[in-house]
């Protein structure tokens, strides 16, 4: 009994079956490390630290809430550190600030800042360590833009279509492009249109998208085999635009099934492991535990969460069971007090959201907040390449292949300015 | 004085003075009649870098420094050097600037046995005072003479509608026909404009002057400012039948936005001011590293000899004056002044009766750093998926429809809450088109779904719904469920509404998921 109270149980409510599983397998690798070089180095306060983890499975409310009481209930966790679940919109929220306990994920959930903010006191512990999904929106019309206004790409014209998925995440990105569009220039002349998700049928919507002749496509579904898809049916017919497709187009199971056609494709993350020294190091790390098939962009995420949550409760002296809540008020404090530089940026919750704030779009301070990180995939064998932001960024954009009359060459940089970007 | 013997002092008081005097604020150095130093302070040594040490002559101390360099003098070294040889024992003062930034004032006092005491006094800090003071003295009176040849000419502007309104005044009270009355009343109005034009001009010219406008620079969209632009001024230009383009600009500008938006509404203001036939166009070029906007016009022009004068406060072209045009001569100069304040070269090209080019130059700005859209902070009810969603909300106890209302409009849901089924169906009647109909299930005649099946008949079409009921009793929840319709219990938990309702109007296959 009394070993056992030694022990720190922190649980993590993640994927492991179901559409995500791959990004869960990822998490849980990221927990697992972090915990393994935390107890190799003392643990919390002295304490070893234990990883216990719920499946979400299809990380629908009810399996979400499920796995947070059962956590609670039965393994009486001190907090849940987690990546992503898609899906419970903040009814997770509930048991958690019942029990008092700590809970930090990267949900990126624009409905995470009004939850908190309708009651503090009672969300006090609950935390989101990436930006909103809101931010992908005016990001990637301040990105397209930036393209268009440092003659890196001359687009045939002012149009932009946006087709959304059926996800209030996809739903608010979608409309968050809208509605940056015009002021930087930009005429929207399809959607966003919801197409039903989960879907690998888009050859109607890209009928329908082609008829309208946009500079620009943006799909904001994220599932990696639907966009898969999407992006083989749009090479069957190519148009002249940029394609930029939401997150999921990051996974290795997006190249596996578009192969060839995946060249060119625009992607970005509000989170994701950076190309720095201390990134490298990382990844080193991660794929020398776990093998060289790991993706340390996606184990970052709960790696860092769990990082930060360790250093904040040992600030605070100690961590709390649930029913703890002075204890926890504590560690509250500590994590909204400290500025974490994590190996994907820095960690900095905003102190009414309770949310990591995103740089470039809120903070103009990369110290401040976490990149936003656009990259393109220039070679389906290999790693996607990063082309924004600075100071971040590590390689330039390149024309896609099926843009008309323009073929691949890269355009030739500006003298004195390698890496072709602006301000430098 | 370390070396004074215990047998000079025996009980240790002079030690004790000397001691006091190291830490006196002044410099002190003590010369006896026979021009030697006889007392050198602590305090000299640690503010002077000169040397100075007991037993030197008065004579070697002013020739050191004079050759120290460490601080500036009056004259030639060699001149002061011997005039200050020859005041010995004389009383005087004068002020040092020293090579540190210090500023010593030296002291000069005979003392009776034929000696002299030198004081070194660091006066830096008063000096400044003294500096700034002359400074803001110097600043007020331009100020002052500014502003009152400024409200001499104002008082000048002022004095004429305000003589206008005293006899339309005057005619109006006589005036016995209404419609004539009515014209006056029109006239008076205008002036009463004016004045409130001038006044408002009046104070920013003061705010301006007083340094009280801090510009805040951001990088933003310059299209925005357009959008702004072209509401505030197409109602203007269409009583007049002129054509006023705003042509799009792509580009990130660096500039205090509120302020630039000041230059560019007295550029457009003036060019349809002056312009008859034909029209205005705004647009940009890009200049190196930065973005010329230019306001361009069909309208009269501005003279060569007239084109540095249009900036100034209350010039106006002679015709103007004649003409009696409502403009006052401040917009102008409002501009130069801003400009200066933001260092943006302001130009004017024209040539007469063909049109003027008035146009500013802005640095262009940083894309990334640019504000995005219009709100600051972000929340759902601004930017989440239900935003503008129309929902029409049934039920029959006022504050849970208050504070449903509430609930929905957080999230930006366009909340058209009725008590009963009649006011339901008058909303629609009304022109609300709802994506959703919420209804309580305990409604004092009919049920939930009863209302539902009506509101639907009054759209015509069956709109996506659910129903919220109090009443837990599983016949009638089956009840509900078997008519087709999702059901929650309160008290609802906000989650599980947003859950459903973002089911029932995007994913309606996932709807049986979360509906129980």
């Amino acid at each position: 009994m009394a070993a056992s109270q030694d022990v720190v149980p922190i649980g993590s409510m993640i994927p492991l079956t179901g559409p995500s599983a791959a990004d869960g397998a990822e998490f849980r690798k990221g927990m697992i490390l972090a915990v393994e070089e935390l107890n190799a180095r003392g643990g919390l306060l002295g304490r070893p630290i234990r990883p216990i983890f719920a499946d979400t499975c299809r990380q629908t409310a009810e399996e979400v809430v499920g796995a947070a009481r059962w956590l609670i209930e039965k393994h009486q966790v001190h907090a849940i550190v987690n990546g992503y679940n898609i899906g419970p919109q903040n009814s997770e929220y509930e048991p958690i600030a019942d029990a008092g306990i700590i809970y930090v994920h990267a949900n990126t959930l624009l409905q995470h800042h009004d939850t908190v903010m309708s009651d503090p006191e009672r969300y006090f512990g609950c935390f989101m360590a990436d930006p909103a999904d809101y931010w992908y929106g005016p990001g990637f019309i301040k990105f397209i833009s930036w393209l268009r206004d440092s003659g890196q790409w001359t687009p045939n014209s002012d149009r932009l279509a946006i087709i959304s998925g059926s996800k209030p995440y996809s739903i608010v990105i979608a409309n968050a492009m809208a509605a940056a569009a015009a002021d930087f220039g930009w005429r929207l002349c399809f959607g966003p249109k919801i197409v039903q998700t989960p879907t690998s049928q888009w050859r109607d919507v890209l009928d329908e998208v082609r008829a309208t002749n946009p500079a620009v496509i943006a799909n904001t579904h994220f599932y990696a085999g639907d966009l898969a898809h999407f992006q083989r049916q749009f090479s069957e017919k190519p148009m002249d635009c940029i394609v930029y497709l939401q997150y999921g187009a990051m996974h290795r199971t997006f190249t596996d099934i578009a192969q060839e056609a995946a060249v060119g494709v625009i992607v970005s993350s509000v989170i994701g492991l950076l190309r720095d020294e201390m990134g490298k190091r990382f990844e080193a790390r991660y794929n020398a535990r776990f093998g060289e098939g790991s993706t340390a962009t996606i184990g970052c995420q709960s790696y860092s969460n769990m990082h930060h949550y360790a250093v904040a409760a040992a600030m605070a002296g100690g961590s709390g069971p649930p029913g703890d809540f002075e204890q926890n008020r504590k560690v509250a404090f500590a994590l909204k007090g400290m500025i974490y530089r994590s190996v994907h940026g820095t960690i900095r919750y905003h102190p009414d959201w309770q949310a990591v704030v995103p740089y470039p779009v809120v903070t103009h301070d990369p110290s401040l907040g976490m990149p936003h990180i656009f990259y393109q995939i220039q070679d389906f064998r290999k790693p996607l390449s990063m082309i924004a932001p600075e100071p971040y960024n590590t390689e330039r954009f390149v024309y896609p292949p099926w843009m008309s009359g323009r073929g691949t060459a890269v355009r030739p940089a500006a003298p004195g300015n390698p890496r072709g970007l602006t301000g430098l | 004085m370390a070396e004074t013997d215990a047998a000079a002092d025996p009980d240790g008081r002079l030690a004790a003075i000397w001691a006091g005097l190291d830490v006196a604020p002044n410099g002190i150095l003590v010369w006896g009649d026979d021009r030697r130093l006889l007392y050198v302070n602590d305090r000299f040594r640690k503010t002077c870098d000169l040397p100075a040490s007991v037993g030197m002559t008065y004579d070697a101390f002013v020739s050191a420094m004079a050759r120290s360099h460490e601080c500036f003098l009056p004259c030639e070294p060699e001149e002061w050097e011997r005039e200050e040889i020859a005041d010995f024992g004389v009383e005087k003062q004068r002020d040092y600037l020293f090579a540190t930034g210090a500023v010593m004032q030296v002291t000069h006092a005979p003392s009776r046995l034929g000696g002299m005491t030198v004081t070194f006094t660091d006066v830096t800090a008063i000096k400044r005072n003294e500096t700034a003071l002359q400074l803001a003295k110097e600043a007020a009176e331009a100020t002052d003479e500014a502003k009152s040849r400024f409200l001499r000419a104002a008082n000048h502007d002022l004095r004429q509608p305000l003589a206008s309104l005293k006899i339309l005044i005057y005619n109006c009270i006589r005036e016995p026909i209404e419609e004539h009355r009515s014209d006056m009343l029109h006239a008076m109005g205008v002036a009463v404009s004016i004045m409130e034009d001038l006044l408002g001009a009046l104070l920013q010219i003061g705010q301006l002057d007083a340094g009280r406008i801090q510009p805040r620079i951001t990088s933003f969209q310059l299209s925005q400012l357009f959008e702004r632009l072209d509401i505030q001024f197409r109602h203007q230009a269409e009583e007049k039948a002129l054509r006023l383009k705003f042509v799009a600009p792509r580009g990130t500008i660096a500039t205090d936005r509120a302020l630039l938006e000041r230059i560019l509404s007295n550029f457009v203001a003036n060019a349809i001011r002056f312009t008859e036939v034909g029209g205005v166009v705004v647009g940009c070029r890009r200049e190196g590293k930065s973005l010329r906007i230019e306001v361009v016009d069909t309208g009269r022009g501005v003279r060569p000899e007239d084109r540095e004068r249009v900036f100034d406060e209350f010039y106006r072209a002679t015709e103007e004056r004649r003409m009696q045009k409502s403009g006052l001569g401040l917009g102008l100069n409002i501009v130069k002044r801003l400009a200066e304040l933001l260092e943006h070269p302001v130009r004017l090209r024209s040539e007469l009766g063909k049109g003027s080019i008035f146009s500013v130059t802005v640095p262009l700005g940083n894309i990334w750093h640019s504000e995005a859209g219009r709100e600051v902070e972000i929340s759902e009810a601004v930017a989440g998926e239900f935003v503008g969603t129309p929902v029409i909300l049934v039920e029959d106890d006022d504050i849970l429809r208050e504070t449903m209302t509430q609930l929905l409009r957080r999230w930006g849901i366009d909340v058209h809450a009725a008590a009963d089924e009649s006011e339901a169906i008058r909303l629609v009647e009304g022109g609300v088109t709802p994506q959703l109909i919420v209804a309580d299930y305990n409604l004092k005649t009919r049920t939930g779904v009863d209302v539902v099946e009506g509101v639907r008949q009054a759209i015509g079409a069956a709109t996506p719904a659910m129903i919220v009921t109090a009443d837990a009793e599983p016949r009638v929840l089956e009840g509900i469920r078997a008519a087709g319709l999702p059901v929650l219990v309160k008290p609802v938990s906000p989650p599980r509404l947003r859950v459903l309702m973002h089911n029932l109007l995007f994913e309606p296959s996932l709807t049986k998921l979360s509906g129980r």
